[in-house]
């Protein structure tokens, strides 16, 4: 339900006649979705001098620092944490090494948020952002709307890699967030940064259409210059007869297979961006040449063994943040619950084997233990968007995915890692709900004990 | 806290058995500051501490009797034998008085067994010195535990500790928190 307290001028306070013109042509179009949400980038002009000072932060530092070594800001973060944070007040450490602190993790967030608002932050404009949670811990995150903005500039960081600089401005639409589940909250607004160029929050599930046939009408007419969105929406975006071009797709939520990513940007002509990104963080890293670089210089990324020191580099371990660009939640070590190891160019990390939650080990048909990794680069030629496997206690192996895959290649990829002798069932369906828990095991439990 | 004074049980007798011309009922009928003066002669002062203006000004009635309860207490030989600076006494005089006059009655600080601990233990802290017998640590724990002033303030902070989180939830809570998150992405 929207608040009927609230206007455009709450929503929109820099909004001029042609921002007015821009959420018209998005709301009233012949073949406009039916938009369930209202929103509003809430930047008064005081908060769009910062998003700009901001995004030049961000254009002009690139995340840097040494093995063993942690970046300049660093004590000046951990001093401050440690002086005006409620939770991470209670530690009583003497000094500010970090690597002595103790982690949080998304239970400690879940258990109470508002210990890891500092003291003194102004909270009367405060916006929340939620997460239901796949891993039980539900959240509901303080935040800003100058940190809502923020996001952008990561993304602008991405996009500058692949030699795409965003130009939408004035009467244009910059992005569509497309979405592909039975019920998801959409809406319609406009990005002060760009000269109000349009951003729709859309839906592409046919019930939120008044003719299915509307959805390729209606995102043509928009042409917007760049989709965010999840493999999921992807694939149904790839299935739509779009004439329009953009020119780039954002992918953010779910494992992208190198499959799916070849056959969007065949099918798009446009590259392909895959960004590891978190309600907790925002946007933390984007794929390239095959490994993951850091998008922010005031983030520094830990990888963490199961007892909590630092992994050697090139060993897979926790990744754990510290930093970020929320005010509103300072992150002191905090393990995301995603595993990835560190290499190193030159002074800049990266992130390599990235995978989202702890490993789950599958046994095969022979009895040898199998890391879940080596199930998704089993899968990687394969374009799908959604997938999970199960092991049961008895061994049993139940692999469900989205959309028609080839049962051809997919089961004997399967086979191959498990061997033929496996017990191997294998479900469709038009579409799960939302994100899901890709890798579970009744007969190995060591990646399940820290969801 | 890091030299050992005298035994705590002495100053605890001594502040029991405060004459009650050092509690007087009504303001004015002792001269505060010339029985400071007198104190500070005790050890060893030539001349007037300029401080001790301060409390001819002085309007807090509860204040002034703090300061004569103390200047009762510091003028045990236990403590004028130690030979410690006039201007430091007049420090452990001062401080304490003012600390603890907003939440202890002089009055209680003679007959309530537990405040007479605090104002003796306070007055040792205001000159670096500790019960004898006593470890640094647990002199400084004794004393935390008895302070009214620290508990009236961890009240205090706890209270706004509290109101500031509910207001955070109530913050985000808010339909308007909830229907602004323009982010480009989600994750």
């Amino acid at each position: 339900m929207n608040d009927p307290d609230q206007t455009d001028a709450d929503r929109y306070p820099l909004l001029t006649e042609r921002g007015r013109a821009m959420l018209r042509h998005l709301r009233e179009h012949p073949a406009a979705p039916l938009y369930r949400r209202t929103s509003g980038n809430r930047l008064n002009a005081r908060d769009l001098e910062q998003v700009r000072a901001f995004e030049a932060d961000v254009a002009a530092h690139t995340p840097a620092w040494q093995p063993g070594t942690t970046p300049a800001w660093m004590e000046d973060f951990v001093t401050h944490c440690l002086a005006d944070v409620p939770h991470y007040r209670r530690y009583q450490m003497p000094g500010t090494n970090l690597h002595t602190l103790p982690t949080v993790s998304r239970a400690d967030l879940s258990r109470d948020i508002t210990a890891f608002v500092p003291d003194g932050l102004p909270i009367d404009r405060l916006i929340n952002f939620r997460t239901s949670g796949t891993t039980g811990h539900p959240l509901l995150i303080g935040s800003h709307p100058t940190v809502a903005a923020g996001y952008l500039s990561f993304h602008r960081r991405a996009l500058r890699h692949y030699g795409i600089e965003l130009t939408a401005g004035a009467g244009e639409v910059a992005v569509v967030l497309a979405g592909f589940q039975r019920r998801c909250f959409t809406y319609v607004s406009v990005t002060p940064q760009m000269s109000e160029a349009g951003l729709a929050k859309i839906n592409l599930h046919p019930d939120d259409w008044r003719d299915p046939a509307d959805r390729a009408r209606y995102l043509d007419a928009m042409n917007p210059e760049m989709y965010t969105g999840d493999p999921v929406a992807f694939a149904e975006l790839a299935s739509l007869p779009l004439t329009a071009r953009p020119r780039a797709l954002l992918s953010t939520s779910m494992t992208l297979l190198p499959g799916l990513r070849a056959q969007l940007e065949a099918r798009f002509r446009c590259p392909v961006i895959d960004v590891y990104s978190m309600n907790e963080a925002g946007p933390v890293a984007f794929a390239a040449d095959g490994v993951w670089h850091l998008l922010q210089h005031r983030l520094f990324v830990e990888i963490l063994d199961p007892d909590g020191n630092p992994a050697p580099p090139g060993t897979v371990g926790e990744v754990t943040l510290t930093g970020g660009f929320n005010p509103w939640l300072p992150l002191l070590r905090y393990r995301t619950g995603d595993f990835a190891a560190m290499a190193w160019h030159d002074d800049q990390p990266r992130l390599t084997d990235l995978t989202g939650r702890a490993p789950v080990r599958f046994r095969t048909a022979s009895g040898e233990w199998l890391n879940n990794i080596e199930v998704t680069h089993a899968l990687q030629r394969h374009a799908l968007a959604q997938w999970t496997l199960h092991q049961a206690a008895d061994g049993t192996l139940t692999f469900s995915c989205a959309g028609q895959p080839d049962l051809t290649t997919l089961r004997p990829a399967l086979e191959e890692l498990f061997g033929p002798a496996a017990a191997l069932a294998i479900h469709t369906s038009a579409a799960f709900d939302g994100k899901v828990r890709q890798y579970t095991s009744d007969l190995d439990d060591s990646g399940q004990s820290r969801a | 806290m890091t030299t050992e004074g005298p035994p705590l049980e002495l100053l605890l007798r001594r502040l029991a058995e405060t004459p009650p011309d050092f509690l007087p009922a009504a303001r004015g009928t002792v001269h505060t500051a010339a029985v400071v003066n007198d104190l500070l002669r005790l050890h060893g002062a030539r001349e007037a501490d300029g401080r001790l203006t301060d409390l001819i000004s002085c309007e807090d009635g509860n204040r002034l009797r703090l300061v004569l309860v103390l200047s009762w207490l510091l003028s045990d030989e236990a403590l004028t034998s130690l030979q410690l600076p006039p201007a430091e006494i007049l420090g452990a005089v001062l401080g304490p008085s003012a600390e603890l006059a907003p939440y202890v009655a002089a009055q209680q600080a003679v007959e309530n067994p537990e405040r007479r601990e605090e104002v003796a233990r306070a007055a040792l802290g205001a000159l670096a010195l500790r019960p004898l017998g006593e470890s640094e640590s647990f002199a400084r724990d004794r004393f935390t535990t008895l302070s009214t002033a620290e508990r009236t303030r961890v009240l205090a902070a706890s209270r706004a500790a509290e109101e500031r989180a509910r207001a955070i939830r109530e913050a985000l809570a808010k339909k308007a928190a909830d229907e602004s998150a323009d982010k480009w992405s989600r994750e």
